[in-house]
Parts: C-alpha cells; sequence; structure tokens
C-alpha cells in the first residue's frame, strides 16, 4: 500500500498565540513572552514554544490520519532554528517509506516562509488494518 | 514552586503528577495553537500533544525552568486517545544531564497513563544556558 500524500498547513505565528500558548501550556518561560529579556538573549527576541511549532505538524498528520495517528503515531523531531512572530510557518511531510512492515513513515519539517527549516524530523503512523 | 531543573542530577525522578484534562483546557490550548479542526471536540478527544504539553507544565510548577532554556529535541509516541476530562498520571525521570559549550543538557523522559493504560510517551532534550 502506498503510503497517502500528507496536506501541508500553513499558518501565521504571532506574539498574541505565543502568550495564548504560554497561558495554556503553563510555560512562562520569559525568551517566549517578555521582549525585554529575550532582546537581552542570543535569540534577540522572543520566540515561540517549540511545543507550540511542532502542534502545527502534530495538526497536518492528525487531519490525515485521524484516531489512527492517536493510536500509533510516533514523533521524532529535532528544532533547528526558532520560530519567531511574524513568521508565517508550514508543515509538510514527504512520504519515506511505503507500509514498510505495517506503517507509514514520512520525513516531516516546519518551515518559515524565507524556506528555513525550524524543524526536522520523522513521523510513523501505523497503515489502516494493522 | 521546586528545584531548578539544572540543578537535579541523572535519575532524579519527579514526584507523579495527576493533571485533569478539561473541556476548557483543551480548548484554550487549541485556540492557542490554532487549531480548528473539529475532529477532537466531535471525538471528545485531547490531542496527544496538547496531553504532553500540559503534563510538561504542570511539571514545571515542580521544578523551575532557568530563563532562556531552549527546547532541542522531542520524541513522542502515542498509544491510546486521551479523553476530554480524563485523568492523566504524568511520570517523569531526568533520564541524562551533561554540559557542553556553556548549557545543561537535561533529558526528560514522560510516561502519561490514562486508567491505568500508557497513552503517550514523551522524551524531552532541553538546554539550558549556564549562568556565569
Amino acid at each position: 500500500m502506498s503510503a497517502p500524500a500528507v496536506v501541508p498547513l500553513t499558518r501565521a505565528l504571532s506574539q498574541t498565540m505565543i502568550d495564548r500558548y504560554a497561558s495554556a501550556s503553563g510555560d512562562f518561560n520569559p525568551i517566549h513572552i517578555d521582549a525585554a529579556f529575550a532582546a537581552t538573549t542570543p535569540m534577540g527576541g522572543t520566540i515561540a514554544h517549540g511545543m507550540l511549532v511542532l502542534a502545527l505538524i502534530a495538526e497536518m498528520m492528525t487531519a490525515a490520519f485521524g484516531r489512527d495517528w492517536l493510536t500509533s503515531g510516533k514523533l521524532e523531531v529535532r528544532f533547528r532554528a526558532p520560530a519567531r512572530p511574524g513568521d508565517r510557518l508550514t508543515a509538510r511531510a514527504r512520504a519515506i517509506d511505503d507500509d514498510e512492515g505495517g506503517s507509514f513513515r514520512y520525513a516531516v519539517e516546519c518551515l518559515n516562509e524565507r524556506e528555513e527549516q525550524l524543524i526536522t524530523g520523522t513521523a510513523v503512523v501505523a497503515a489502516p488494518g494493522r | 514552586m521546586g528545584a531548578s531543573l539544572v540543578d537535579l542530577a541523572a535519575g532524579h525522578a519527579f514526584p507523579p503528577i495527576t493533571v485533569t484534562l478539561p473541556a476548557a483546557a483543551v480548548r484554550a490550548y487549541c485556540e492557542a495553537v490554532g487549531d480548528e479542526q473539529a475532529f477532537y471536540a466531535e471525538a471528545g478527544l485531547v490531542p496527544p500533544l496538547a496531553a504532553a504539553a500540559l503534563c510538561l507544565g504542570a511539571l514545571l510548577q515542580e521544578a523551575s525552568l532557568p530563563p532562556g532554556s531552549l527546547h532541542a529535541n522531542e520524541s513522542l509516541e502515542f498509544m491510546r486517545p486521551v479523553p476530554v476530562g480524563a485523568d492523566v498520571l504524568c511520570q517523569t525521570t531526568l533520564a541524562k544531564r551533561s554540559q557542553r559549550a556553556g548549557w545543561v543538557f537535561s533529558v526528560l523522559d514522560s510516561r502519561l497513563f490514562v486508567d491505568g493504560e500508557a497513552a503517550v510517551t514523551a522524551v524531552a532534550t532541553v538546554l539550558s544556558p549556564i549562568e556565569p
């Protein structure tokens, strides 16, 4: 069985989203929400929580596989560069195995509008009926 | 709040935390990340990444992260859906700790259980700046 194509997702990132994510998750690290503090760090300004950016990849996989993703999904990623307020983020997946060992395997990534890789990694999900 | 994460030794097991994930918390998470899929609301389920993130947030009440800490790697496995309103038991261990180039590397290994069954595993590598 061929691995199904996964539809990319694009979303604009704002400081409001980052602030909301801090409140929702309880992660108030000032590098995300305090512009004055963040300006003193090597990042030079606020950056999004890694898990906030990763959520775009997870949303993309849920849209593609639904409940199968929730019961068999695996994600292994590296956060390569920061996502900043104003970035336009795109998550996409490219199949690298077709039903290999009963699962589909994808190279996943999240890019900004300059095509810089912010997150790279792999996603695996059981093939339906397995 | 408890000790700073960078002051803990490798192998440290955090006290188990039970986090209840009510609909309002799940809705707030989905709004924050911009996930407007009807799938979760219709199925009465929590996005698995939300379960991991909210448990991590609860853990940060037990061990603070130094300001300027960064998330370097994440490995997740989803084994069963987490229903909205479920009590999620989160067991976390500081699996590894090292220092390199002015940063402390901490690997947090979390196991999330619902009704006694494993639901999510999350292994996070966090970098924290070493203060001069």
